[in-house]
């Protein structure tokens, strides 16, 4: 009883100040299942997976439904993403447990600096986005190829919205195909390089990219949980609770998100991502 | 100004087929929960690997595992979902390079699939 309400709630936990922060739930979660509960890393890895697909689609249909995603973006670096996520699903059964641990803790104190890095998204990043439900505006007849001097430009141009150009097409190839790579090593979604790929890379406006983002988590951890699952390396037992846990957690996040004083949270946070890096980095020495 | 309502309806339609099939699989996995908890198994105990011949039998018999396994495989399944259905959505509409890119990432998913199984 104890055990399924400490899963419930540290599932609960995660969720809570992943969709609070802006990530999912499986930097927080594979660190909390091995460290904590005591799993094997690659069942921490399949049970986060598991997690983050769930989180992920239901805040993606919330977001297609309110037309802030960009659907055609979203797809087109999905199918790299799912192709890196096979990759990163096979080679991650090849690998040490140790040096798994390892990515990890590397992996905690990128996104801990890249929080501190933070700003408050620039005025231009939601400039000219419809308000909810003015949905008609947003979209644009893409140009027909013939009228465009490349390929190239057709495909960007068919990705772009009225109101705002999407660039760099290459830029997002890479950076998904990476991303899709360590979810599947590490059991995230893989949104903390999705987005800045999108955002920075790309000139995609951070709401739609955070959208988008969300919009492929599910696709990439899809990929390489069933190589997890097919290789009997997600526990249904634990999956239940855990999963729930997050899935509520994060519907909390989501709708106390504006209540919230981020900073002093962000802080915190962290602390607790560098604290938890330092008991990976530990772990992977032995 | 037909076809962008027609897309903004389209989209809108995937996202709630993502919201409502989520919901199933929060549903099953709920369920699957309870039952683990009045059986008096420790979600610690580790649970049976995926046996698709055993899956009804399990679900007949109340098993947890049988509604866990269930809620996992429909939680894997929502995302294909949507791809399926954009597959189909974007197909209808006449954009074929979109119809392509779809099925290309079921495509990722089914090797994802076989190679599980080959290297098992």
């Amino acid at each position: 009883m104890v055990v399924a309400l400490g899963l419930l709630a540290g599932g609960a936990a995660a969720g809570l100040f992943g969709s609070l922060l802006g990530l999912g739930g499986g930097v927080l979660l594979v660190p909390l299942l091995t460290l904590v509960f005591g799993l094997d890393l690659r069942a921490a890895v399949g049970v986060s997976l598991i997690s983050v697909i769930m989180t992920s689609s239901a805040a993606a249909g919330v977001y297609l439904e309110r037309n802030v995603a960009n659907l055609r973006l979203g797809m087109t670096l999905e199918l790299f993403t799912a192709m890196g996520a096979l990759v990163g699903g096979l080679v991650a059964f090849l690998i040490d447990e140790q040096l798994l641990a390892l990515l990890f803790s590397g992996l905690l104190v990128y996104v801990a600096i890249t929080m501190l890095r933070a700003r408050e998204p620039a005025p231009d990043d939601v400039a000219g986005l419809p308000p909810e439900g003015d949905d008609l505006d947003r979209h644009v007849e893409p140009p027909r190829p013939d009228d465009l001097a490349s390929f190239r430009s057709a495909a960007l141009a068919h990705l772009s919205t009225e109101t705002y150009a999407v660039r760099n097409l290459g830029r997002g190839v890479v950076g998904s195909t990476g991303a899709g790579v360590l979810s599947a090593l590490l059991g995230i979604g893989g949104g903390i390089i999705k987005v800045p790929v999108m955002h920075v890379g790309m000139g995609v406006p951070l709401r739609v990219a955070t959208a988008t983002s969300n919009l492929m988590i599910g696709i990439t951890a899809a990929a390489s949980a069933v190589i997890y699952v097919l290789r009997d390396e997600v526990d249904p037992y634990t999956v239940g609770p855990v999963a729930i846990g997050v899935f509520v957690g994060a519907s909390i996040g989501s709708r106390a998100a504006h209540r919230v004083e981020l900073r002093v949270l962000n802080l915190l946070f962290v602390a607790v991502l560098l604290w938890t890096a330092l008991q990976m980095l530990l772990k992977a020495v032995g | 100004m037909s076809a962008l309502r027609e897309a903004a309806r389209f989209e809108r339609r995937l996202g709630r087929l993502l919201i409502v099939v989520t919901w199933v699989a929060v549903v099953l996995l709920a369920i699957g929960t309870a039952l683990l908890r009045l059986a008096g198994i420790s979600p610690l105990a580790g649970g049976p690997p995926f046996d698709p011949a055993q899956l009804v039998a399990d679900l007949v018999a109340l098993e947890p595992a049988g509604f866990l396994w269930l809620g996992i495989l429909v939680v894997i399944a929502t995302p294909l979902s949507r791809v399926a259905g954009a597959a189909v959505g974007f197909t209808k509409r006449g954009e074929p390079l979109m119809a392509v890119i779809s099925l290309a990432i079921l495509g990722v998913i089914a090797i994802s699939i076989l190679a599980a199984q080959l290297t098992r």
